[in-house]
Formats: C-alpha cells, structure tokens, sequence
C-alpha cells in the first residue's frame, strides 16, 4: 500500500532528472560545437553542398507555404477589418505580418520539418552503421566534418529564404487583395511600401538566423546521440522535429517580447 | 617480449552495468592476435576503447610504449597509425569508392590523378579493379563492400590493423575469402593485426595467438595452434559450441 503513495513523485522526479540529463547534453554538445566552429579546419565542399540542400533545395516549399499564408492573411484580415469599416489596412497587416512574424515563423517551421528531420535521419543512419566511428579512426572530426558545415549553412540560409518569403507572401497577398477582394494594383503596393520599416524586415531576418540554427543544431543533436538501430533512428527524427518546432516557437516568443517590440 | 600494444587493467561498465572488469592484455608486434568470446561479451567494447571511441573508467593502454589518451591520440596521430575494419564495412553513403578509400591520405593540394591511383592500388590489394571506382557503396554486394572497406582501412600503410567480426554476416564461401584476404593484407602491409570474432573457424585460420574473453576477462591466452588442448572447460566449451559446460549464458542480456 505504502508504495503506491509513491508512484507519482517518482514519475515527476524521474522526468526532472531525464530533462536536467538532456539539457546538460545539450549544454556540452553546444560547447564542442563552438570549438570546433573556432578551430581550423573548415569543410567547405560540405558546407557549399549543404547550402544547396538545406537552402536551395527549399526554395519550393517555403515559396508555397507563403504564397499561401499571405493570400489567407489577406482575406483574414479582410473580414476582420471590415467589421470596423478599415478595409484598407489589408495591405499594411499582411506586409507588417508577414515580415516580422509569418515569414520567419513558417519558413522555420517548414525547416524543422524538411531538414531537420532529413539531417537527423543521415547522421543517426551514420551513428548505427558506425560510420561516425569511422571518421574517427581516419583522422576526422565527426562535429567538424558533418555538423558545422550543417549549423552553418542552415544559419546562412534561412535568412536567405526569408527574404524570398517576405517577397512571396506580401505577393500572395496581392494576388488575393487585388483578384478577388477588388484593391487598386497601384494603391496596395503603395500602401505595402509606406508601412515597411527597414527595422521590421531585420527582425525577421534576425529571428530567421537563430530559427536555423534552431533546425540545423537540433538535427545535429539528435541524430549524434541516437541509439539503438533503425528504431533509435526513426526515434530521433521524430525528437529532432518535434524539439526544434517547439524551440523555434518558444524562442519566436522570447525575441519578440525582449527584443522586438517595436 | 615486443608488445606494441599493452593493456593494463581496463574496467568500463554502462550504467550499473559491467562490461570490461579490470582486462589486461599484451599484443606481441607483427603477430596476428585474435580474440574470441560470445556475444555482448565486450569485444567490441575493447576495441573501441583501444581506438578512443569510448572512454575506459580505468586502466591503461599504452601504443609503443607511450600510454593512449585523448591528448596523446591527437598529439601523435595515433589514428594515421592504425586501420579498423567495421563490422558493417561502415563505408560513407555520400561518397564513391575512390572517395572512401582515400578519405583518410586526401591532403590539401594532392592532385586527384594521384587520388585516383592510390585507390586504384589499394583495391588490387584486395581482388578488385578500377572499374568500381565510381560505385557508391549501396550499388556494392556484401561482400564487396568488406573489400573496400578493407582497402580503406590500409590506405595509411597502419602499424595496426583492427578487424572487428570481420566475417559475420557473410556465407561460408565469401567468409572463407575474406580469411584469406586479411592473411594476404596483413603479409603484405606487415601490420600487427587484432582480430575479435566469434567465428572458430575464422579464428583458426587467421590467427597467430588467440585469447579469449569471458565476463569482461580474459581467461586464456595460448598459441593458436594450441587452442585444442587449452585444458580450459571454457574454451573448450566455446571451441566446440556446446550448449553444457561452465559458460553461463544470460538470456535476458
Ligand atoms: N554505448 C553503449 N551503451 C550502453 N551499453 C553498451 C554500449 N556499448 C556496448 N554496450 C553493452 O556492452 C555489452 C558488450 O557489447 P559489445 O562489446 O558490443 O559485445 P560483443 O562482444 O558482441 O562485441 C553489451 O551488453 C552491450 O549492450
Ligand atoms: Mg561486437
């Protein structure tokens, strides 16, 4: 009987320490990551055909799902502000929008599911079939040779497509405001650019930086420690995804509420 | 006695867990030492400790003499010493067969010709021919991949060579080549060659000494030759495969 008074702070304890043990995991994972990022040598034929795959290869998608979310932003926005008669501050919401949270936020998240999902997936693979251990015993630094030409190129891409996203997702936008909610061509555009600060576009592009070191790093991580053969691989794609969507959410919230607020 | 490699009271256990409980082993220079044991005994376990992918929580390995940890690994190259062929070949997927076998002697500014006839070199040296250069490893059989791997592993001309279970996974015929494989390679790069394997036969053919490890010890130590009349119940037991003796197999391991 006694025992069973037990069982829930047990539950609670057990998941504390799991949580403790991984952020220390992490913690020291990030600290190797940084001296290998400061030491010579750099890899980069990897980090050039990771840009590829990581920006360029994305280009696709993150171009759709803002075309998209402009568009819906537009008509959103069109039934919200017509209820009190500012119609016309479609233009303005899905450019402020778009570029300081939509943007970012989603082409992020597009991230989390494509590439960290797709790095995670290669470097567990790697870990199982001891390829991992391989680079070792030829003189080569796993954290060097696979993870920060990743890191890199997924910090210097996101920016990238970004901006691409901001371009599309403010034309979804017009698409939508001029087609088929009746604006003038001439006056939404001007409206867009009268509202667009150059500070609103920097805070996008900032947040998008740290989003992709977000998706790269988390990838990285989850795919190094994974255990346990195919099972631990398709276990640690799900941990990369799922972890990097929540901090990229998490830490979208913490840079707006410290930083941007503007 | 030259030993190139001592081994000096290794302990390592996961957890609560332990695997290696204070191991020593000497190997003797140019010789070909196997050693044998059952699954989930800890041979690979040793070996990566020798190569510095797992820490030991005690003991020491000394390479020529000079003790082995993180910092003499790195200051010596200790790696362009030795070549290790994985149980799984461990090939990279990303990259062909020229790539792999030279991934560890590519140096800034070495012309790609010369790439191309180190591995063409290395591959003859294990039966093959430059025609599977361009392969990936995915488009390689079995058994082609271990050939590659091999080359891989004696592209640096090592002073060791590591061959973990190198004939698992593989039927009797392509099991017996590759045994003949790694006698020719090790005459021939003039390695000291350290072998763990649970395959007898294997053991019998290619070894010069054999040990064998039984709960994290080694237990016996002899003559390859002298492996029969071991007068130990556990090597007896383990040579013959018998299902009854002093071996205690846990189950739930
Ligand atoms: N990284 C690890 N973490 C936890 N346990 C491990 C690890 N590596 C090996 N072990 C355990 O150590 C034991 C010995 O493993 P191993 O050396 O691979 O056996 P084998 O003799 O078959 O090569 C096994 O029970 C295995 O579960
Ligand atoms: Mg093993």
């Amino acid at each position: 009987m006694n025992r069973y008074i037990y069982i829930i702070p047990e539950a609670i304890g057990r998941s504390f320490l799991r949580i403790c043990a991984s952020i220390g995991s992490i913690a020291v994972f990030f600290y190797d990551f940084v001296l290998c990022l400061i030491t010579p040598p750099i890899y980069i034929k990897s980090l050039l055909s990771q840009l590829v795959r990581i920006g360029y290869n994305s280009l696709p998608v993150i171009g759709l799902t803002a075309f998209f979310t402009g568009g819906v932003l537009a008509l959103q926005i069109y039934v919200g502000g017509s209820r009190f008669n500012a119609e016309n501050i479609v233009a303005s919401i899905v450019a402020l929008g778009i570029t300081r949270e939509l943007g970012p936020v989603i082409a992020g998240l597009m991230l989390a599911g494509r590439v960290s999902a797709s790095i995670s997936a290669e470097i567990a693979t790697m870990r199982v079939t001891e390829q991992i251990d391989a680079l070792v015993t030829l003189s080569t630094n796993p954290m060097k040779y696979l993870v920060v030409p990743r890191v890199l190129a997924a910090v210097i891409s996101l920016p990238i497509l970004v901006i691409i996203a901001d371009i599309i997702g403010i034309m979804g936008g017009f698409v939508v405001g001029t087609k088929s909610l009746g604006f003038i061509e001439q006056s939404y555009i001007k409206n867009t650019l009268d509202i667009i600060e150059l500070r609103d576009v920097m805070s996008g592009l900032i947040k998008a930086a740290v989003f992709g070191f977000i998706v790269a790093f988390m990838g990285c991580y989850h795919g190094y420690k994974s255990t346990g053969g195919a099972q631990g691989v398709g276990r640690s794609t799900t941990l990369a995804v799922v972890s990097a969507s929540i901090l990229i959410l998490a830490s979208n919230y913490i840079l707006t509420s410290l930083v941007f607020t503007n | 006695m030259d030993h190139i490699l001592k081994i000096k009271n290794l302990s390592k256990s996961f957890g609560d867990k332990s695997v290696l409980n204070n191991l020593s082993i000497n190997i003797e220079r140019n010789k070909s030492q196997v050693i044998i044991g059952g699954s989930g005994t800890g041979k690979s376990v040793l070996l990566k400790c020798i190569l510095g992918l797992i820490e030991p929580d005690n003991g020491e390995i000394y390479f020529n003499e000079l003790i082995l940890d993180k910092k003499s690994r790195a200051d010596t190259d200790f790696h362009s010493k030795i070549g290790m062929l994985f149980q799984g070949a461990a090939l990279f997927d990303s990259l062909n067969v020229q790539e792999n076998i030279t991934f560890g002697i590519k140096k800034i500014g070495e012309k790609t010709d010369n790439l191309k006839d180190i591995a063409v070199d290395k591959l003859r040296k294990v039966g093959l021919d430059s025609t599977v250069l361009d392969l990936y490893p995915s488009e390689l059989s079995g058994g082609m991949q271990k050939r590659v791997a091999l080359a891989r592993a004696i592209a640096r001309t090592p002073e060791i060579l590591f061959f973990d279970e190198p004939t698992t996974g593989l039927d009797p015929i392509m099991a017996d080549i590759i045994n003949d494989l790694i006698n020719e390679v090790i005459e021939e790069v003039g390695a000291t060659a350290i072998t763990i394997t649970h395959d007898m036969e294997s053991a019998r053919k290619i070894a010069d000494k054999i040990s064998m490890l039984y709960e994290g010890n080694v237990i016996w130590t002899g003559d390859a030759k002298d492996i029969n009349d071991s007068q130990n119940p556990y090597v007896d037991q383990f040579i013959n495969g018998k299902s009854e003796g002093p071996i205690k197999i846990n189950l739930n391991d």
